[in-house]
């Protein structure tokens, strides 16, 4: 076992840790803001993030805990911000969809489906005129391709080869909506249309492959060769919104779950969750203390930074 | 006194941003055509490049998005809708993102951009090429909003915006006013451009203005001093979400009378909102109810009989003036003729 994996799988861990965290405050209504959570969908997002630079920014969705503490968001500040308190990342005026940490590179995440992939493109522009040779990454749900301004954003970073990595997590759902009545197209052939490559990892649960396909991708738009598209699968173990299941609600199947739990590293590797575990749940209560104990904003606060 | 057109404000002021911020960018459908956004960007990409000054795809949506990762990361981002209208494809950017990046995350963020939108007006644009649609984008907390009113406005507010303001503005230019000629250093230049300006002094009635009803006001002016001996106090809003009410409230208190003037629809709109901030703040100083003079609150139409019927100009401020002056609707003081406003306006001739 190298340390990268054991990296890898701590961040993931950590973030499974702190969304459970979050699932069992949640009704204690504390944190006042809709969740969507990653639970099952964290180790492709620790293991895509542990493959860029430090210098590459993200822009991604109101499903956003993985991503913002993957790329290095401070957990107190996160949970700050979840609580509403004037110390979070944003002062209380975010939640948690509109997570961001600019100094990791995180520069927003929006609760419009699909609206930050343009802001990706914008940034990756800026790359290529100044000169700089990080790469911009645009996290989206399967969802997002369809809006309009995907097929927008598609055309434009092929057109001026920017140096931009669309990344679509495929759980297969939007909302309740399963991909096949949402989609007439092949995610591959769209792309294929713009001349942009595309690749898939078919299990986002294989964090070594999710990690050595994302190197290998990074380095390719990193060296100038464009744009590309990355389709990871994944399955979201939670409802859409909210911190329970609802395999209940007859919309979906829990087998297919199941066998996706069966297979997922977080449940299976006994080991390394102990090794991590222990330091991992203390990181965890400090965040919750420091964000218990934080004050709220004041009043005044609500009419700042408007313009 | 040294003159300038509207249009040539405009193309000096994008080729100084350039000049005086290396970071800035200037994009848009047709920004590199032969026309140049009606002659505004000529030239442009030749000299400063086409990582700098570009056409884009017909993707308004995503061009928008486009601005908010640029200025992020330190570009100064000048984007072009050449009309107004085409610029409401990118209202979820303008509306969801733009306005709300910097509240949204706690003030970490700044975006300072500049969108130019040209609104259409005669020669049959109708009602998908011609809207003004100043209100609508400044009712949303987080956008400001400019209504340049001539070239001197322009040069100040485009210089300032492109090299000191941290903030997301968005310019609605008025295509008649392009080929309008204006004197340079005239009336008041405030220091921050970013508010309303004294156009002309007047005590009898406020003529509160937008964009190219400034300089029908201006005109209604002179007209009903020379016919009338009335005297209008002319206040361009400039800055729609930064009026400065203290210069208005400050007229009104002189005159008792105003009237709003403005290049779009009066419900919810400029008019409905400088009547708000009279009546929230001193109604006591209104001698008169406030006169309301905008567009017919119709989409624009075609055929000139009716977008005669549609758009105001400086014949209905001149009689708004004589009304609210006199007290009377019968004031008795013979309005312009359509010979004297023909030889007035330089009527725009199509197409484009
Ligand atoms: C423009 C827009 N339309 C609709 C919604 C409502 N909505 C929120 S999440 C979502 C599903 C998105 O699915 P996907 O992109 O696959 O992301 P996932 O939630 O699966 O991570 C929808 C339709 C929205 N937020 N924005
Ligand atoms: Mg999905």
């Amino acid at each position: 076992m190298t340390a990268a994996y054991e990296a890898m799988f701590r961040q993931a861990l950590r973030i499974r840790l702190a969304e459970e965290k979050i699932a069992e405050i949640y009704p204690s209504d504390k944190i006042q803001s809709p969740v969507h959570l990653s639970i099952g969908q964290e180790p492709h997002t620790a293991a895509l993030i542990a493959s860029l630079a430090p210098g590459d920014q993200l822009y991604t969705t109101y499903r956003s805990h993985a991503a913002y503490l993957a790329k290095g968001g401070d957990m107190r500040l996160m949970f700050a911000e979840l609580y509403g308190k004037a110390s979070g990342i944003s002062k209380g005026k975010a939640g948690s969809m509109h997570l961001c940490s600019p100094e990791h590179g995180l520069m927003g995440c929006s609760a419009i489906v699909a609206a930050t992939i343009s802001h990706a493109v914008g940034a990756g522009y800026a790359f290529q005129l100044l000169g700089r040779k990080d790469i911009v990454v645009s996290l989206t749900g399967d969802g997002s391709t369809e809006e309009g301004v995907f097929h927008e954003c598609l055309n434009f970073a092929a057109l001026r080869k920017l140096p931009v990595l669309f990344v679509i997590e495929n759980n297969g759902l939007a909302i309740h909506a399963h991909l096949a009545g949402r989609q007439a197209f092949s995610l591959e052939k769209l792309t294929a249309a713009y001349g942009i490559p595309y690749f898939l990892s078919p299990d986002g649960l294989d964090m070594p492959a999710v990690a050595a396909q994302t190197a290998k991708i990074a380095a390719a738009v990193r060296g100038g060769a464009g744009p590309a598209v990355y389709e990871i699968r994944a399955c979201r173990y939670m409802q859409h919104v909210g911190v329970a299941q609802d395999f209940d609600k007859g919309y979906r199947d829990r087998a297919e779950f199941e066998a996706w739990r069966a297979r997922d590293p977080l449940v299976r590797e006994k080991a390394l969750i102990e090794k991590f575990r222990p330091e991992l749940d203390r990181e965890i209560a400090a965040a919750v203390d420091f964000a218990e104990k934080a004050p709220f904003p004041a009043c005044e606060e609500v009419l700042k930074d408007v313009f | 006194m040294k003159t300038m057109t509207y249009r040539e404000a405009i193309a000096r002021s994008m080729r100084g941003a350039l000049e005086k911020n290396p970071r800035s960018i200037i994009y848009g459908l047709g920004v590199t055509d032969f026309t140049g956004i009606f002659g505004t960007t000529l030239g442009l990409e030749k000299e400063f490049g086409s990582g700098r000054v570009f056409d884009t795809p017909l993707s308004e949506d995503a061009m928008t998005g486009f601005a908010v990762g640029a200025a992020l990361n330190g570009l100064y981002p000048i984007h072009i809708h050449i009309r107004a209208d085409f610029m409401l494809l990118a209202m979820n950017q303008l509306v969801n993102s733009i306005a709300k990046y910097k509240y949204m995350y706690g003030g970490l963020f700044e975006l300072p951009l500049l969108v130019r939108a040209v609104i259409g007006r005669s020669w049959g644009q109708g009602a998908q090429h011609s809207q003004s649609l100043q209100a609508l984008l400044s009712h949303v907390p987080g956008l400001t909003v400019v209504m340049p009113a001539s070239a001197q406005s322009v040069l100040d507010t485009y210089e300032y915006a492109a090299t000191k303001a941290r903030f997301p503005v968005i310019s609605l230019e008025h295509r008649l006013l392009y080929d309008y000629s204006f004197n340079l250093d005239a009336g008041a230049r405030p220091a921050d451009p970013f508010t309303s300006r004294l156009v002309r002094e007047g005590r009898h009635v406020t003529v509160a203005a937008t964009s190219v009803m400034v300089a029908d006001a201006v005109n209604a002016a002179k007209f009903v001093s020379e016919k009338a001996g009335i005297e209008a106090e002319v206040i361009d809003l400039h800055c729609l979400t930064r009026p400065d009410s203290k210069l208005l409230l400050d007229s009104v208190r002189k005159t008792g009378r105003l009237i709003v003037a403005d290049a779009g629809w009066a419900p919810f709109g400029v008019c409905a909102e400088i009547s708000r901030l009279v009546a929230t703040s001193d109604p006591g100083l209104l001698k008169a109810p406030v006169q309301e003079i905008a567009q017919a609150h119709s989409p624009c139409p075609t055929a000139k009989t009716l977008e005669n019927h549609f758009y105001p100009d400086m014949g209905t401020v001149a009689d708004a003036i004589c009304r609210l002056a006199s007290g009377r609707k019968d004031h008795g003081v013979e309005l312009p003729s359509a010979d004297y406003k023909r030889r007035l306006y330089k009527e725009f001739k199509g197409p484009f």
